[in-house]
Protein backbone atom coordinates (compact mmCIF):
# COMPACT_ATOMS: atom_id res chain seq x y z
CA UNK A 1 0.00 0.00 0.00
CA UNK A 2 1.43 3.25 -1.07
CA UNK A 3 2.39 5.98 1.90
CA UNK A 4 1.65 10.09 1.81
CA UNK A 5 -1.58 9.66 -0.37
CA UNK A 6 -2.13 12.76 -2.19
CA UNK A 7 -5.74 14.30 -1.86
CA UNK A 8 -6.55 13.34 -5.40
CA UNK A 9 -5.98 9.71 -4.98
CA UNK A 10 -8.86 9.13 -2.16
CA UNK A 11 -11.24 6.97 -3.24
CA UNK A 12 -15.07 8.17 -3.82
CA UNK A 13 -17.37 7.10 -5.55
CA UNK A 14 -19.61 9.41 -8.54
CA UNK A 15 -21.83 10.43 -5.75
CA UNK A 16 -19.54 12.72 -4.77
CA UNK A 17 -18.48 16.13 -6.41
CA UNK A 18 -15.33 17.77 -5.47
CA UNK A 19 -14.74 21.35 -4.75
CA UNK A 20 -11.35 23.14 -4.32
CA UNK A 21 -10.29 25.95 -1.32
CA UNK A 22 -9.62 28.03 -4.05
CA UNK A 23 -13.10 28.11 -5.74
CA UNK A 24 -14.72 28.83 -2.58
CA UNK A 25 -12.64 31.82 -2.56
CA UNK A 26 -13.33 32.74 -5.33
CA UNK A 27 -16.63 32.80 -5.19
CA UNK A 28 -17.64 36.81 -5.50
CA UNK A 29 -20.89 36.02 -4.29
CA UNK A 30 -21.44 37.46 -0.31
CA UNK A 31 -24.39 36.69 2.29
CA UNK A 32 -23.75 39.88 3.11
CA UNK A 33 -26.55 42.26 2.94
CA UNK A 34 -26.11 46.05 1.34
CA UNK A 35 -24.99 48.48 4.15
CA UNK A 36 -26.79 51.28 4.59
CA UNK A 37 -24.95 53.27 2.06
CA UNK A 38 -25.08 50.76 -0.41
CA UNK A 39 -29.27 51.26 0.11
CA UNK A 40 -29.42 48.37 1.93
CA UNK A 41 -31.68 48.28 5.79
CA UNK A 42 -28.47 48.47 7.08
CA UNK A 43 -28.80 46.20 10.27
CA UNK A 44 -26.37 43.90 11.56
CA UNK A 45 -26.17 40.44 9.64
CA UNK A 46 -26.98 37.56 11.72
CA UNK A 47 -25.85 34.49 10.24
CA UNK A 48 -25.56 31.95 13.69
CA UNK A 49 -27.47 28.78 12.34
CA UNK A 50 -30.13 28.52 14.90
CA UNK A 51 -34.15 26.90 13.96
CA UNK A 52 -35.50 30.53 14.10
CA UNK A 53 -33.61 30.98 10.60
CA UNK A 54 -35.92 31.05 7.75
CA UNK A 55 -33.78 28.67 5.61
CA UNK A 56 -32.78 26.76 9.09
CA UNK A 57 -33.52 23.13 7.69
CA UNK A 58 -31.54 23.39 4.47
CA UNK A 59 -28.74 24.81 6.44
CA UNK A 60 -28.70 22.54 8.79
CA UNK A 61 -28.71 19.78 5.85
CA UNK A 62 -25.71 21.70 4.41
CA UNK A 63 -23.56 21.65 7.53
CA UNK A 64 -24.65 17.79 8.61
CA UNK A 65 -22.71 17.31 5.37
CA UNK A 66 -20.05 18.81 5.62
CA UNK A 67 -20.01 17.12 8.98
CA UNK A 68 -20.48 13.85 7.02
CA UNK A 69 -17.56 14.44 4.78
CA UNK A 70 -15.07 15.76 7.02
CA UNK A 71 -15.71 12.17 9.14
CA UNK A 72 -15.05 10.43 6.05
CA UNK A 73 -11.42 12.93 5.52
CA UNK A 74 -11.05 12.20 9.33
CA UNK A 75 -10.89 8.83 9.52
CA UNK A 76 -8.67 8.60 6.72
CA UNK A 77 -6.24 11.22 8.17
CA UNK A 78 -6.02 9.17 11.20
CA UNK A 79 -5.74 5.75 9.63
CA UNK A 80 -2.84 7.19 7.41
CA UNK A 81 -1.08 8.66 10.63
CA UNK A 82 -0.93 5.22 11.70
CA UNK A 83 0.04 3.90 8.60
CA UNK A 84 2.86 6.59 6.51
CA UNK A 85 5.51 6.34 9.52
CA UNK A 86 7.73 3.63 10.84
CA UNK A 87 6.78 3.12 14.68
CA UNK A 88 9.18 4.98 16.59
CA UNK A 89 10.93 8.45 18.80
CA UNK A 90 12.52 9.75 15.73
CA UNK A 91 11.54 12.72 14.23
CA UNK A 92 10.09 11.29 11.41
CA UNK A 93 8.68 8.52 13.23
CA UNK A 94 5.32 7.93 14.99
CA UNK A 95 5.50 6.25 18.88
CA UNK A 96 3.32 3.19 19.34
CA UNK A 97 1.61 4.86 21.91
CA UNK A 98 0.55 7.17 19.14
CA UNK A 99 -0.36 5.31 16.69
CA UNK A 100 -2.77 3.58 19.02
CA UNK A 101 -4.69 6.45 19.73
CA UNK A 102 -4.86 7.36 15.67
CA UNK A 103 -6.09 3.76 15.71
CA UNK A 104 -8.75 4.10 18.42
CA UNK A 105 -9.50 7.61 16.37
CA UNK A 106 -10.14 5.65 13.41
CA UNK A 107 -12.63 3.38 15.21
CA UNK A 108 -14.59 6.79 16.84
CA UNK A 109 -14.32 8.54 13.33
CA UNK A 110 -15.74 5.41 10.93
CA UNK A 111 -18.75 5.55 13.97
CA UNK A 112 -19.17 9.25 13.32
CA UNK A 113 -18.87 8.81 9.15
CA UNK A 114 -21.81 6.29 10.16
CA UNK A 115 -24.24 8.29 12.20
CA UNK A 116 -23.64 11.19 9.75
CA UNK A 117 -24.93 8.94 6.98
CA UNK A 118 -28.01 8.36 9.49
CA UNK A 119 -28.29 11.76 10.12
CA UNK A 120 -28.50 13.32 6.53
CA UNK A 121 -31.16 10.72 5.85
CA UNK A 122 -33.15 11.67 8.58
CA UNK A 123 -32.73 15.22 7.58
CA UNK A 124 -33.79 14.33 3.93
CA UNK A 125 -30.34 15.17 2.38
CA UNK A 126 -28.76 12.41 0.05
CA UNK A 127 -25.30 11.12 -0.06
CA UNK A 128 -23.24 13.34 -2.21
CA UNK A 129 -25.87 16.23 -2.55
CA UNK A 130 -23.39 18.80 -1.38
CA UNK A 131 -19.90 19.50 -2.93
CA UNK A 132 -17.12 18.10 -0.71
CA UNK A 133 -14.25 20.38 -0.15
CA UNK A 134 -11.42 18.16 0.77
CA UNK A 135 -9.39 20.42 2.83
CA UNK A 136 -9.72 18.69 5.88
CA UNK A 137 -7.01 15.54 4.66
CA UNK A 138 -5.05 18.06 3.12
CA UNK A 139 -4.20 19.11 7.13
CA UNK A 140 -3.55 15.46 7.34
CA UNK A 141 -0.31 15.06 4.40
CA UNK A 142 2.24 16.39 6.58
CA UNK A 143 5.87 14.28 6.78
CA UNK A 144 5.82 15.36 10.44
CA UNK A 145 3.73 13.07 12.76
CA UNK A 146 3.88 16.27 14.93
CA UNK A 147 2.23 18.22 12.58
CA UNK A 148 -0.72 16.23 11.35
CA UNK A 149 -1.35 16.64 15.28
CA UNK A 150 -1.46 20.07 15.11
CA UNK A 151 -3.30 20.83 11.79
CA UNK A 152 -5.88 17.48 12.46
CA UNK A 153 -6.58 17.02 15.88
CA UNK A 154 -5.79 20.71 17.36
CA UNK A 155 -6.93 22.68 14.82
CA UNK A 156 -9.63 20.78 12.43
CA UNK A 157 -11.24 18.68 15.75
CA UNK A 158 -11.24 21.62 17.11
CA UNK A 159 -13.56 23.18 14.37
CA UNK A 160 -15.35 20.18 14.99
CA UNK A 161 -15.80 20.68 18.63
CA UNK A 162 -17.40 24.19 17.49
CA UNK A 163 -19.43 22.74 14.64
CA UNK A 164 -21.04 19.84 16.99
CA UNK A 165 -21.62 22.36 19.70
CA UNK A 166 -23.52 24.57 17.38
CA UNK A 167 -25.76 21.44 15.96
CA UNK A 168 -26.87 19.91 19.18
CA UNK A 169 -27.91 23.61 20.16
CA UNK A 170 -29.62 23.59 17.03
CA UNK A 171 -31.20 20.07 18.19
CA UNK A 172 -32.36 21.30 21.18
CA UNK A 173 -34.41 24.43 20.27
CA UNK A 174 -35.90 22.48 17.37
CA UNK A 175 -37.08 19.96 19.87
CA UNK A 176 -35.56 17.25 17.28
CA UNK A 177 -34.67 14.51 19.17
CA UNK A 178 -32.32 12.50 17.11
CA UNK A 179 -30.07 15.62 15.91
CA UNK A 180 -29.49 16.58 19.64
CA UNK A 181 -28.67 13.11 21.01
CA UNK A 182 -26.16 11.87 18.17
CA UNK A 183 -24.31 15.21 18.20
CA UNK A 184 -23.86 15.27 22.14
CA UNK A 185 -22.26 11.88 21.55
CA UNK A 186 -20.07 12.75 19.12
CA UNK A 187 -18.92 16.25 20.62
CA UNK A 188 -17.48 13.69 23.61
CA UNK A 189 -15.61 11.66 21.36
CA UNK A 190 -13.51 15.11 19.82
CA UNK A 191 -12.86 16.70 22.71
CA UNK A 192 -10.97 13.30 23.20
CA UNK A 193 -9.56 13.83 20.25
CA UNK A 194 -8.30 16.98 20.72
CA UNK A 195 -6.81 16.23 24.54
CA UNK A 196 -5.25 13.66 22.26
CA UNK A 197 -3.41 16.20 19.86
CA UNK A 198 -3.01 18.54 22.73
CA UNK A 199 -1.24 15.68 24.84
CA UNK A 200 0.61 14.67 21.79
CA UNK A 201 2.00 17.78 20.78
CA UNK A 202 3.64 18.97 24.39
CA UNK A 203 4.62 15.15 24.85
CA UNK A 204 6.48 14.97 21.23
CA UNK A 205 7.94 18.19 21.06
CA UNK A 206 9.15 18.57 24.72
CA UNK A 207 13.22 18.66 24.03
CA UNK A 208 12.65 20.39 20.76
CA UNK A 209 11.39 24.22 20.63
CA UNK A 210 11.57 24.63 17.18
CA UNK A 211 9.61 22.10 15.98
CA UNK A 212 7.10 22.81 18.55
CA UNK A 213 6.70 26.61 17.22
CA UNK A 214 6.78 25.21 13.71
CA UNK A 215 3.82 22.39 14.64
CA UNK A 216 1.61 25.65 16.38
CA UNK A 217 2.01 27.62 13.08
CA UNK A 218 1.24 25.45 11.10
CA UNK A 219 -1.98 25.24 13.11
CA UNK A 220 -2.37 29.00 12.94
CA UNK A 221 -2.48 28.46 9.47
CA UNK A 222 -5.25 25.50 9.10
CA UNK A 223 -7.47 27.43 11.93
CA UNK A 224 -7.45 29.78 9.81
CA UNK A 225 -8.36 28.25 6.48
CA UNK A 226 -10.62 25.81 9.04
CA UNK A 227 -12.59 29.18 9.68
CA UNK A 228 -13.54 29.00 6.14
CA UNK A 229 -13.46 32.69 5.54
CA UNK A 230 -15.60 33.35 8.78
CA UNK A 231 -17.82 30.40 9.13
CA UNK A 232 -16.97 30.10 12.77
CA UNK A 233 -16.18 32.69 15.17
CA UNK A 234 -17.21 34.67 17.83
CA UNK A 235 -19.67 37.17 15.79
CA UNK A 236 -22.85 36.67 15.38
CA UNK A 237 -21.83 36.82 11.28
CA UNK A 238 -20.73 33.72 11.69
CA UNK A 239 -23.10 30.33 10.98
CA UNK A 240 -20.74 28.44 13.52
CA UNK A 241 -19.33 29.74 16.86
CA UNK A 242 -16.32 29.09 18.80
CA UNK A 243 -17.42 26.43 21.76
CA UNK A 244 -14.65 28.09 24.16
CA UNK A 245 -15.51 25.81 27.62
CA UNK A 246 -15.46 22.78 25.29
CA UNK A 247 -12.09 23.34 23.87
CA UNK A 248 -10.51 23.72 27.50
CA UNK A 249 -12.03 20.92 28.60
CA UNK A 250 -10.07 19.39 25.18
CA UNK A 251 -6.48 21.59 26.69
CA UNK A 252 -6.53 24.38 24.99
CA UNK A 253 -5.00 27.20 27.26
CA UNK A 254 -7.33 30.20 27.53
CA UNK A 255 -4.36 32.13 25.29
CA UNK A 256 -5.06 29.48 22.51
CA UNK A 257 -8.65 29.76 22.94
CA UNK A 258 -8.23 33.77 22.51
CA UNK A 259 -6.04 33.37 19.36
CA UNK A 260 -7.82 30.94 17.61
CA UNK A 261 -10.96 33.62 18.53
CA UNK A 262 -8.78 36.47 17.00
CA UNK A 263 -8.21 34.49 13.79
CA UNK A 264 -11.48 33.35 13.18
CA UNK A 265 -12.87 36.97 13.48
CA UNK A 266 -9.93 38.46 11.16
CA UNK A 267 -10.46 35.59 8.55
CA UNK A 268 -13.95 36.79 8.84
CA UNK A 269 -12.62 40.33 7.73
CA UNK A 270 -10.41 39.07 5.50
CA UNK A 271 -13.42 36.94 3.51
CA UNK A 272 -15.81 40.29 3.34
CA UNK A 273 -12.49 42.36 1.69
CA UNK A 274 -11.99 39.42 -0.65
CA UNK A 275 -15.93 39.45 -2.20
CA UNK A 276 -15.84 42.93 -2.46
CA UNK A 277 -12.76 42.89 -4.57
CA UNK A 278 -14.27 40.41 -6.56
CA UNK A 279 -17.24 41.83 -7.19
CA UNK A 280 -16.07 44.89 -7.80
CA UNK A 281 -13.61 43.14 -10.40
CA UNK A 282 -17.09 41.15 -12.23
CA UNK A 283 -18.57 44.94 -12.56
CA UNK A 284 -15.50 46.34 -14.45
CA UNK A 285 -15.80 43.30 -16.16
CA UNK A 286 -19.15 43.61 -17.20
CA UNK A 287 -19.20 46.86 -17.87
CA UNK A 288 -15.93 47.07 -20.40
CA UNK A 289 -17.72 43.77 -22.08
CA UNK A 290 -21.48 46.01 -22.56
CA UNK A 291 -19.14 48.86 -23.73
CA UNK A 292 -17.68 46.10 -26.61
CA UNK B 1 -47.67 32.66 -22.24
CA UNK B 2 -44.31 34.84 -21.99
CA UNK B 3 -41.07 34.25 -19.73
CA UNK B 4 -38.60 36.87 -19.33
CA UNK B 5 -35.58 36.28 -17.65
CA UNK B 6 -32.80 38.71 -15.88
CA UNK B 7 -30.44 39.45 -16.36
CA UNK B 8 -30.06 37.90 -19.59
CA UNK B 9 -25.97 37.21 -18.75
CA UNK B 10 -24.12 36.78 -15.90
CA UNK B 11 -21.24 37.86 -14.54
CA UNK B 12 -20.75 36.65 -11.13
CA UNK B 13 -22.42 32.24 -11.77
CA UNK B 14 -22.33 30.51 -14.23
CA UNK B 15 -25.63 30.53 -15.32
CA UNK B 16 -27.81 30.57 -18.62
CA UNK B 17 -30.69 32.24 -18.64
CA UNK B 18 -31.87 30.16 -21.45
CA UNK B 19 -32.05 27.06 -19.32
CA UNK B 20 -33.88 28.93 -16.73
CA UNK B 21 -36.49 30.13 -18.90
CA UNK B 22 -36.31 26.54 -20.55
CA UNK B 23 -37.24 25.20 -17.09
CA UNK B 24 -40.04 27.44 -16.46
CA UNK B 25 -41.67 27.31 -19.76
CA UNK B 26 -42.50 23.62 -19.24
CA UNK B 27 -43.41 24.20 -15.30
CA UNK B 28 -45.50 26.40 -16.24
CA UNK B 29 -47.58 24.37 -18.96
CA UNK B 30 -47.11 21.36 -16.23
CA UNK B 31 -48.99 23.35 -13.59
CA UNK B 32 -51.76 24.56 -15.26
CA UNK B 33 -50.52 28.04 -15.26
CA UNK B 34 -49.80 28.09 -18.90
CA UNK B 35 -51.59 31.79 -19.57
CA UNK B 36 -49.43 33.21 -17.09
CA UNK B 37 -46.96 35.91 -18.09
CA UNK B 38 -43.83 35.49 -15.95
CA UNK B 39 -40.76 37.32 -14.96
CA UNK B 40 -37.54 35.67 -13.20
CA UNK B 41 -35.56 38.17 -12.07
CA UNK B 42 -32.09 36.66 -10.21
CA UNK B 43 -29.92 38.31 -7.80
CA UNK B 44 -26.75 36.77 -8.53
CA UNK B 45 -24.95 38.86 -6.03
CA UNK B 46 -26.27 35.99 -3.16
CA UNK B 47 -25.57 32.47 -3.10
CA UNK B 48 -28.89 32.11 -0.51
CA UNK B 49 -32.01 30.41 -1.43
CA UNK B 50 -34.30 33.61 -0.77
CA UNK B 51 -37.43 33.60 -3.12
CA UNK B 52 -40.85 35.57 -3.52
CA UNK B 53 -43.22 36.38 -5.45
CA UNK B 54 -44.21 39.94 -6.90
CA UNK B 55 -48.19 39.29 -7.49
CA UNK B 56 -49.06 41.53 -10.54
CA UNK B 57 -49.28 41.45 -14.25
CA UNK B 58 -46.81 39.81 -15.36
CA UNK B 59 -46.02 37.82 -12.38
CA UNK B 60 -42.56 38.05 -10.73
CA UNK B 61 -40.47 35.52 -9.15
CA UNK B 62 -37.20 37.45 -7.43
CA UNK B 63 -34.71 34.82 -6.04
CA UNK B 64 -31.30 34.89 -4.92
CA UNK B 65 -29.08 32.81 -7.23
CA UNK B 66 -28.98 29.89 -4.30
CA UNK B 67 -32.48 28.93 -5.21
CA UNK B 68 -31.47 27.73 -8.77
CA UNK B 69 -27.77 26.71 -8.22
CA UNK B 70 -26.99 23.00 -8.36
CA UNK B 71 -24.86 22.21 -4.32
CA UNK B 72 -22.87 19.82 -6.24
CA UNK B 73 -21.37 22.49 -8.71
CA UNK B 74 -21.73 25.54 -7.08
CA UNK B 75 -22.34 28.46 -9.42
CA UNK B 76 -23.67 26.31 -11.92
CA UNK B 77 -27.72 25.90 -12.37
CA UNK B 78 -29.94 22.40 -11.72
CA UNK B 79 -32.73 22.21 -13.84
CA UNK B 80 -34.52 20.13 -11.15
CA UNK B 81 -33.44 22.80 -8.49
CA UNK B 82 -34.89 25.59 -10.40
CA UNK B 83 -38.57 23.50 -11.35
CA UNK B 84 -38.99 22.96 -7.87
CA UNK B 85 -37.86 26.65 -6.27
CA UNK B 86 -40.02 28.18 -8.84
CA UNK B 87 -42.57 25.86 -8.79
CA UNK B 88 -42.98 26.40 -5.06
CA UNK B 89 -43.67 29.58 -5.31
CA UNK B 90 -45.86 29.79 -8.37
CA UNK B 91 -47.96 26.89 -7.04
CA UNK B 92 -48.43 29.64 -4.21
CA UNK B 93 -49.69 32.51 -6.40
CA UNK B 94 -52.12 29.99 -8.40
CA UNK B 95 -53.69 29.16 -4.88
CA UNK B 96 -53.80 32.99 -3.85
CA UNK B 97 -55.85 33.31 -7.64
CA UNK B 98 -57.63 30.60 -6.86
CA UNK B 99 -60.64 32.44 -4.51
CA UNK B 100 -60.14 30.41 -2.01
CA UNK B 101 -56.65 31.55 -0.18
CA UNK B 102 -57.81 34.91 -0.07
CA UNK B 103 -57.96 35.25 3.82
CA UNK B 104 -54.45 34.07 3.77
CA UNK B 105 -51.70 36.83 5.23
CA UNK B 106 -49.34 37.91 2.95
CA UNK B 107 -46.07 36.15 2.39
CA UNK B 108 -44.21 38.37 4.10
CA UNK B 109 -46.68 37.85 7.38
CA UNK B 110 -46.56 33.96 7.11
CA UNK B 111 -45.00 32.50 9.85
CA UNK B 112 -42.25 29.94 9.73
CA UNK B 113 -44.78 26.67 10.40
CA UNK B 114 -47.61 28.00 8.29
CA UNK B 115 -44.74 29.02 5.59
CA UNK B 116 -43.22 25.46 6.43
CA UNK B 117 -47.17 23.67 5.77
CA UNK B 118 -48.08 25.87 2.17
CA UNK B 119 -44.17 24.35 1.21
CA UNK B 120 -45.66 21.22 1.84
CA UNK B 121 -48.75 21.27 0.13
CA UNK B 122 -46.60 22.78 -3.19
CA UNK B 123 -43.91 20.43 -3.17
CA UNK B 124 -46.37 17.30 -2.57
CA UNK B 125 -48.21 19.03 -6.08
CA UNK B 126 -44.64 19.24 -7.77
CA UNK B 127 -43.86 15.83 -6.74
CA UNK B 128 -47.30 14.70 -8.81
CA UNK B 129 -46.82 16.61 -11.90
CA UNK B 130 -43.61 14.24 -12.59
CA UNK B 131 -40.59 16.92 -10.27
CA UNK B 132 -37.85 15.09 -8.33
CA UNK B 133 -38.45 15.89 -4.95
CA UNK B 134 -37.08 14.56 -2.04
CA UNK B 135 -39.90 14.24 0.81
CA UNK B 136 -37.88 13.18 3.73
CA UNK B 137 -36.42 16.72 3.51
CA UNK B 138 -39.65 18.46 3.25
CA UNK B 139 -40.72 16.31 6.02
CA UNK B 140 -37.85 17.09 7.81
CA UNK B 141 -38.67 21.47 7.23
CA UNK B 142 -42.05 20.39 8.18
CA UNK B 143 -41.49 18.80 11.65
CA UNK B 144 -38.94 21.93 12.52
CA UNK B 145 -41.79 24.27 12.26
CA UNK B 146 -44.59 21.95 13.90
CA UNK B 147 -42.25 19.59 16.14
CA UNK B 148 -41.00 16.39 16.10
CA UNK B 149 -44.40 14.38 17.00
CA UNK B 150 -47.24 12.08 15.22
CA UNK B 151 -49.22 14.55 15.18
CA UNK B 152 -46.82 16.39 12.73
CA UNK B 153 -46.13 13.32 10.78
CA UNK B 154 -49.93 12.81 10.29
CA UNK B 155 -50.53 16.55 9.16
CA UNK B 156 -47.58 16.70 6.83
CA UNK B 157 -49.05 13.83 4.98
CA UNK B 158 -51.86 15.18 4.80
CA UNK B 159 -50.64 18.21 3.26
CA UNK B 160 -48.31 16.27 1.17
CA UNK B 161 -50.82 14.49 -0.48
CA UNK B 162 -53.52 17.12 -0.43
CA UNK B 163 -55.52 19.16 -3.78
CA UNK B 164 -57.60 21.67 -3.81
CA UNK B 165 -57.08 23.11 -0.59
CA UNK B 166 -58.83 26.29 1.05
CA UNK B 167 -56.54 28.52 2.94
CA UNK B 168 -58.80 27.30 6.01
CA UNK B 169 -57.82 23.43 5.69
CA UNK B 170 -54.25 24.35 5.43
CA UNK B 171 -53.70 26.70 8.01
CA UNK B 172 -56.21 24.02 10.37
CA UNK B 173 -53.74 21.31 9.84
CA UNK B 174 -50.95 23.44 10.48
CA UNK B 175 -52.13 24.81 13.62
CA UNK B 176 -53.19 21.28 14.69
CA UNK B 177 -49.88 19.79 14.58
CA UNK B 178 -48.45 23.09 16.49
CA UNK B 179 -50.92 22.80 19.52
CA UNK B 180 -50.49 19.25 19.87
CA UNK B 181 -46.90 19.34 20.28
CA UNK B 182 -47.26 22.54 22.46
CA UNK B 183 -49.56 20.14 24.66
CA UNK B 184 -47.16 17.21 24.49
CA UNK B 185 -44.17 19.57 25.58
CA UNK B 186 -46.23 21.49 28.83
CA UNK B 187 -47.17 18.04 29.74
CA UNK B 188 -43.75 17.05 30.14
Amino acid sequence: MKRHLPVAELARDSRFAHVTMRDRFNDPRSVRPPTEAEGGPGRRNVNRLTPARKDASDAARVLMHGIFVGEIQALEGAGRTCFDFETGDGVDQAPFALKLDMARQCWDEARHCEMSAKLSDWMGTEIGEFAENTVLFEAACSNDPVLRLAGVNRALEGLAIDVFTTMREFGEVATDPVLAFCEDWMLADEVTHVKMGSDWLRRLTEHDPARRAAALEFQRVVDKLFSYGGTRSDSDESPIGLARRFRELAGFTEDEVAEVAELSLSALGEAKERKEQLRREAAEAMLATAQG
Amino acid sequence: MSVTVSPEQFSLVLFESAEIHRVATELLERIGMAEVDLVVDVDETSPLARIEVLYGDPLTVKGDSGSFEDPRHPRHTDADIIATSLGRVLLRARDRASGTFDDAPADMALTLAQSAAWDTYSVGRLTRAGYPTNRQRWLYNYRNRHGFSDVADETFDRLWQADGLSWAELDAASAAAVSATAAAASAR
